[in-house]
């Protein structure tokens, strides 16, 4: 199912943030509470930082939005994926990199430095395995986690998780759902530019 | 009667159709004004002139023109004007009119068709106002409708007759002892239930024959849209049981004692496929499933011993469905306990398809399916039914002597498909399903489609339901089961699958791999191998997919003997054998000519090592990374790939904190070694400054094990960053010379400004070999080759990469953070 | 009434006795007409009343003497000149004088036998009359007055049913059962028709009744025959084993007892013919002779048999 982004509403725009799926390798799959959350029709645009891995995830990324942008992890084989990618969304510049290139793994200063390379509002990028959403030197950093909750060497207790991303002029409403054992705890995170 | 006809020999030449439409038209208009006169006549209580004018109205259904569908038309609109007639007639006799006269009157009629719709009208009056002779009427008007033999025009004055008695039908029980009559006495013969039942399947039967004939009758050209016409006028017969279910008083005793005896005899007797196959249906749905439950066997005895081409699969799977939607009614009192189900059912079927020596596979197949269903719904726990059906359709396949598997398009492979399907659904759980015994056996019977089919619709279902493999021996037996997915297959297609298809049913096995887990790590360990052997031999194609999973598995069991180090004393060993588990798992994949796919494993692996630190676990760190190192020198030859690489074993290098100093020295020099040796200045320029960090947030420990009452400890010290501020420089200032060297000067600059925020990076993290001045000498030199730069779009992006370092540089000199450095004497 | 327009007339009135209780019933005449007579049975006295009335007040009449007969009598339409009286009774009622007023005479009958019944068939007529007649010179005064008889009969004391097979070899063989060979005229014809082979395709099957009249002796006889009743007992076409009831009532229709050989003059006979028609109208029958006789009727509402009886011949129509 092909769902048409809407151009009717540009003031408001629903951002789907995720990545480090790592299917099949490391996970047989999306928790079905968040399946059930991601229903197509709902979503503009879907920002993906990679580790998909396979075709079938990125088709299942289709079917929820028809803009879909994806960089590469460090276990995606699809050539055609960018190490990284700056996406407009209505006023914000978005720097999407997957963060295995960067040194050392999620330091905040040398993720700054892909924003200063990249002049962003917002960075995304992930590998860690571990939501993070904060402000640094006024710009945006979110790290959306895994949706599958995938196995990470450096973290025994990884979570679950994706973020959405609820862009209204010059505010973002980030929202990160959880799954914390069965359930799906959701925060919500303002950035103003 | 013939001159009749003649006249509406059609005129003009018009189609079959319009020529039934103005038939129908005109007998609808001869009712019209017949019924005004009859209705006229009444209301001038002329009831003889009445009469004669409902005669020439019943005239029209003699006709033999029409085709059933308008001749029903025609029935409907005359027995609608005949309501007129029973009603004056009921409030005639109210009014004291002697019926008995009328009914002998209406008996002159010349023509019989006409005679018997009045006798009826009549005799239905006469029992409303008197039911004393109710018995003898009823008998009566069943007996004389045997007059009419035509079967269209037979059949609907029989419908009228058992639409007309539908509320005058005794349904009381009989009088046992009834009292004797009494001379001057009349008996009264009202009737009881028995009467009705004979009265209904007198009719019965004499319309089924009727319905039966008309397959006989006419050109056999015309053989298709008679049974077309047949199927029409089904209804009429089968209403004769539905009113029978209608009878208060046919309780259970009644219908196994009467009913169905009577219904059953002419069923098999008139050997009428078309016939039998309805009204066995009929059956089925019009009666209560209570009493279907006290008449398995003689109903399905007789389905053996219908005509051969009825499809006998089809009534008894409808019984079935039927039977299973009762046992699962939630208001329903279930199955009775001292009826067996499923034996019953079980033999019964086993005789109809003995009976039937043509039945196509396809069909005996199909009855298993219904078996299997009733056996799941009727006895969910009774899991050795479901193994009994499945042991039958192997005997079944074993007597047919195949030779040759069951082609995936063909009909028993289908309805194989559907068997095998059914316990997989139902129970939603494999391990269950693995349970059967006779269930992978009947997988031998497939081709190797089908095969494959079946097996990623096994694989799935284990995923939709999340259903975890426990044990080796389990997971053994399922990789067997589905082996066409794991394994080349002798039948398999020469020409290669299509690559899509491959990796998508490959990844369904690759997500499998991840239910394949106990809580027991010892059994995991067991089921790791066991799924190794069958995945090891899946060839160089479908490793790829399969042992990658394997792997970050045996990773995470590693982690869990370490969680649990206090209760398992042996966890080191065990953790020890894991790694060289991975080592030999990843080593296959080399084997196969993979590359990329290995290095990074070996990389995880390491990470891994270095995080379960288990005894010996540096040494098997470094040998994972050395692997890693081989691979990157050996194997990855494009530029562009050996840049990810590199920079990727350095990220993870970084991250490492196992290694002693001997250990960490080779590896980062190694590293520093690579990334100088890339064959792109950029690259080299890239490579060389990301190394800057293995100096300054490198990890090392210090000291060698010491040995402790004679166990081996793997104690370090803490590990500490190297911090080693002039090889940071060294690595920083190489760069930029590396950089100076581009011809480039576009890149020139990016590498310059790259440099830069290295710079204050390290500067910001206290390096003290890095001072204001190399920074002003930095941004000195930026500003001088900016301008020289063509505008381009490449150039706008230099630029404002420039400009925001700068900007980070105002801020933090303008609001310094408390521990940062000064930025004093910085030019900005 | 005079001839020549001179000398006295007289007018002759028969009034029978119990003319106000007695049945009256239909009888066809001649013309196909139908008119109620007095019903009278074998054996009963026919007695009653002349009245003969001077046509002039005053007058006298002249007479050679007055009788009354009373005749029974066959008359066959082709020999109109011969009446055949098979019953001839006289009484005189006076003796030769003069009338000189209207003068009554009462008459009787005692006993009389009736051994017919009162017939009008197509070639011949039964008929029972009363003659008054006043015998003078020149022309006689004479006065006639017809009256019913109905033969009753008791119950036959062999009654059989009456079945037989028949059929035309690899074609068509039915059994036939009418459940009786004697049947009287209010009777119900039951029987049914079983088919043993049936190779033709059969469109539908009927019962017919025919009446024959027969008359004339040796060279000469002379038969009439007539379907009384036409009824359709089948429609469309059974197959082997098939049992068809029959059921025909005969009250509706206009039978007379069967005669046999009345006074050597005629007879009439019932018939019972089964028709199978098949689709090529190609008809198959069989006739069995039936044997109608008038059993003594029991008192009934008439006005509804009638009515019955008027509509089911119109139907045959």
């Amino acid at each position: 199912m092909r769902v048409s982004v809407s151009r009717t509403d540009p003031a408001k725009m629903l951002v789907l943030v995720l990545g480090d799926l790592h299917i099949p390798y490391r996970s047989n799959g999306m928790p079905a509470k968040f399946k059930k959350l991601l229903v197509p029709g709902k979503i503009q645009h879907i920002l993906c930082t990679g580790n998909l891995c396979t075709k079938e995830s990125f088709d299942y990324l289709k079917t929820l939005a028809s803009d879909v942008h994806v960089v590469k992890g460090d276990f995606d084989e699809n050539l055609s994926y960018p190490e990284q990618k700056v996406v407009t969304v209505g006023q914000f510049k978005i720097g999407l990199c997957h963060g295995h290139q960067v040194v050392p793994w999620g330091d905040i200063e040398s993720l700054a430095m892909v924003q200063r390379q990249l002049d962003v509002d917002i960075l995304i990028s992930g590998h860690t395995h571990k939501f993070e959403a904060f402000e640094h030197e006024n710009k945006f950093y979110i790290n959306p986690g895994t949706a599958t909750g995938a196995y990470n060497a450096l973290d025994s207790g990884v979570t679950p998780s994706f973020v959405l991303m609820d862009i209204q002029a010059t505010t973002v409403v980030t929202y990160v759902y959880q799954l914390i054992g069965d359930d799906v705890k959701v925060e919500r995170i303002e950035y103003k530019k | 009667m013939s001159s009749e006809d003649s006249v509406k020999q059609p005129q003009t030449q018009l189609s079959p159709q319009e020529e039934q439409e103005k038939l129908l038209d005109e007998a609808l208009q001869v009712v019209k004004v017949q019924s005004f006169q009859m209705k006229r006549c009444l209301d001038k209580t002329k009831l003889m002139d009445g009469l004669k004018h409902a005669s020439n109205m019943l005239s029209e259904l003699r006709t033999s023109m029409l085709t059933p569908k308008s001749y029903y038309e025609l029935y409907m609109a005359i027995s609608d004007e005949l309501r007129h007639l029973e009603i004056y007639l009921c409030d005639e006799f109210q009014k004291g009119r002697k019926v008995a006269d009328l009914y002998e009157l209406v008996q002159y009629a010349g023509n019989i068709i006409p005679r018997l719709y009045l006798l009826i009208t009549v005799g239905v009056v006469y029992i409303k106002s008197n039911e004393s002779c109710r018995k003898d009427i009823l008998k009566d008007l069943v007996e004389m409708c045997r007059g009419v033999q035509h079967p269209l025009r037979g059949l609907f004055l029989r419908n009228y007759l058992l639409q007309m008695t539908r509320n005058s039908l005794p349904d009381c029980p009989p009088n046992e002892n009834p009292e004797p009559v009494k001379e001057g006495e009349v008996e009264i013969r009202s009737g009881d239930i028995k009467d009705s039942i004979d009265f209904i399947l007198l009719n019965f039967a004499e319309m089924n024959k009727l319905w039966v004939r008309m397959q006989h009758q006419g050109h056999t050209r015309d053989r298709e849209k008679r049974e077309k016409e047949r199927q029409e006028l089904r209804i009429l017969v089968g209403t004769n049981l539905v009113r029978l279910s209608q009878l208060e008083e046919v309780n259970i005793l009644r219908y196994q004692k009467l009913v169905l005896p009577g219904i059953l005899e002419q069923v098999v007797s008139c050997k009428d496929a078309i016939a039998q196959e309805y009204l066995m249906e009929c059956i089925i749905q019009v009666f209560p499933d209570e009493f279907h439950l006290q008449t398995l066997n003689p109903f399905l005895r007789s389905c053996a011993e219908l005509h051969a081409s009825v499809n006998v699969k089809n009534i008894i799977i409808a019984l079935v469905d039927r039977l299973a939607l009762f046992a699962h009614r939630d208001d329903g009192p279930g199955i009775p306990n001292d009826i067996q189900l499923f034996d019953i059912f079980s033999q019964q079927v086993a005789t109809v398809t003995q009976a039937r020596q043509d039945m196509p596979t396809e069909d005996i197949v199909s009855l298993q399916v219904s078996l299997i269903n009733l056996a799941l719904k009727c006895y969910p726990e009774k899991i050795q039914y479901v193994d009994k059906v499945l042991e039958t359709t192997v005997q079944i396949f074993n007597k047919l002597n195949l030779e040759q598997f069951l082609e995936n398009s063909s009909a028993v492979s289908k309805e194989l498909s559907r068997l095998l399907k059914i316990p997989i659904d139902s129970y939603n759980n494999v391990l269950t399903v693995l349970e059967l015994k006779h269930f992978a056996p009947l997988f031998e019977y497939f081709d190797y489609d089908s095969r494959k089919n079946m097996s990623i619709y096994v694989v799935n279902n284990c995923l939709e339901n999340g259903t975890e493999i426990p044990m080796a021996e389990q997971t053994d037996q399922i990789l067997q089961l589905v082996s066409s997915l794991v394994q080349d297959q002798a039948d398999q297609p020469q020409e290669e699958p299509d690559p899509e298809d491959f990796s998508e049913e490959q990844n369904l096995m690759g997500r499998f791999m991840s239910l394949l887990n106990s809580d027991n790590p010892d059994q995991q360990y067991m089921i790791l191998n066991s799924a190794r052997k069958h995945f090891g031999n899946g060839g160089n194609k479908r490793i790829k997919f399969t042992l990658p999973p394997l792997v970050f598995s045996a990773f995470r069991l590693a982690f869990r003997y370490k969680e649990m180090s206090e209760e398992d004393d042996k966890w080191e060993k065990k953790c020890q054998k894991i790694f060289q588990f991975c080592h030999q798992t990843i080593s296959a994949l080399i084997k196969a000519e993979y590359s990329e796919l290995p290095l990074r494993l070996f990389l995880q692996g390491a990470l891994a090592c270095g995080e379960v630190s288990f005894e010996n676990y540096e040494t098997v760190a470094y040998e994972f990374m050395s692997q890693a190192f081989s691979l990157y020198e050996d194997e990855i030859s494009d530029s562009k790939a050996q840049l990810a690489a590199i920079t990727l074993i350095i990220a993870t290098f970084e991250r490492m904190s196992c290694f002693g100093e001997e250990n960490h020295e080779p590896l980062r020099t190694q590293c520093a070694l690579a990334a100088s040796k890339l064959l792109k200045k950029p690259d080299q320029c890239r490579g060389v400054s990301i190394c800057s960090h293995l100096f300054w947030s490198g990890k090392t420990r210090e000291g060698e094990g010491t040995e402790m009452n004679g166990e081996a400890s793997p104690e370090r010290g803490e590990p500490k960053e190297l911090q080693d501020g002039k090889r940071v420089m060294e690595c920083l200032k190489k760069g930029l010379r590396i950089a100076n060297q581009c011809m480039d000067k576009s890149v020139q600059v990016q590498l310059f400004i790259e440099i830069l925020n290295r710079y204050i990076f390290f500067y910001e993290k206290g390096n003290e070999a890095v001072n204001v001045q190399v920074l002003n000498q930095l941004i000195e030199k930026i500003r001088e080759d900016l301008p020289e730069l063509d505008s381009s779009e490449e150039m706008d992006q230099i630029n404002k990469h420039f400009q925001n370092t700068i900007e980070h540089l105002r801020l933090r000199q303008t609001s310094p953070e408390s521990e940062g450095p000064s930025y004093q004497g910085l030019e900005i | 009434m005079s001839f020549f327009g001179f000398g006295t007339t007289a007018d002759i009135d028969v009034v029978l006795d119990g003319s106000q209780t007695r049945k009256y019933v239909e009888h066809k005449t001649e013309d196909g007409r139908k008119e109620k007579y007095p019903l009278y049975y074998d054996g009963e006295t026919v007695a009653g009343k002349v009245s003969v009335s001077l046509s002039k007040a005053g007058s006298k009449l002249e007479h050679q003497g007055i009788k009354i007969e009373f005749i029974g009598q066959i008359e066959l339409y082709y020999d109109r000149g011969n009446h055949h009286e098979f019953i001839s009774l006289v009484k005189e009622l006076a003796r030769p004088g003069v009338l000189t007023q209207s003068t009554s005479f009462d008459f009787e009958f005692i006993n009389v036998e009736k051994p017919y019944e009162s017939y009008t068939g197509a070639n011949v007529k039964l008929r029972y009359f009363l003659r008054v007649t006043i015998v003078r010179r020149l022309t006689d005064i004479t006065k006639e007055m017809d009256i019913v008889v109905h033969t009753l009969s008791t119950y036959p004391e062999v009654n059989n049913s009456l079945k037989m097979e028949v059929g035309i070899e690899d074609c068509l063989h039915i059994e036939f059962e009418y459940n009786k060979q004697k049947y009287h005229l209010k009777d119900v014809i039951v029987g049914k028709i079983y088919f043993l082979l049936v190779r033709i395709k059969i469109k539908h099957m009927e019962l017919a009744i025919i009446k024959r009249e027969t008359t004339g002796t040796g060279p000469n006889i002379y038969n009439e025959n007539e379907t009384v009743a036409k009824y359709e007992i089948m429609d469309g076409a059974p197959v082997r084993g098939e049992s068809i009831p029959i059921r025909l009532f005969l009250a509706g229709y206009d039978l007379t007892p069967t005669m046999r050989d009345i006074n050597k003059k005629f007879s009439v006979r019932y018939y019972l013919n089964l028709v199978l028609v098949d689709e090529e109208e190609r008809r198959y029958f069989k006739q069995q002779e039936i044997v109608l006789w008038r059993k003594a009727d029991r008192v009934r509402t008439g006005g509804q048999a009638d009515e019955s009886t008027a509509w089911g011949r119109d139907y045959q129509a």
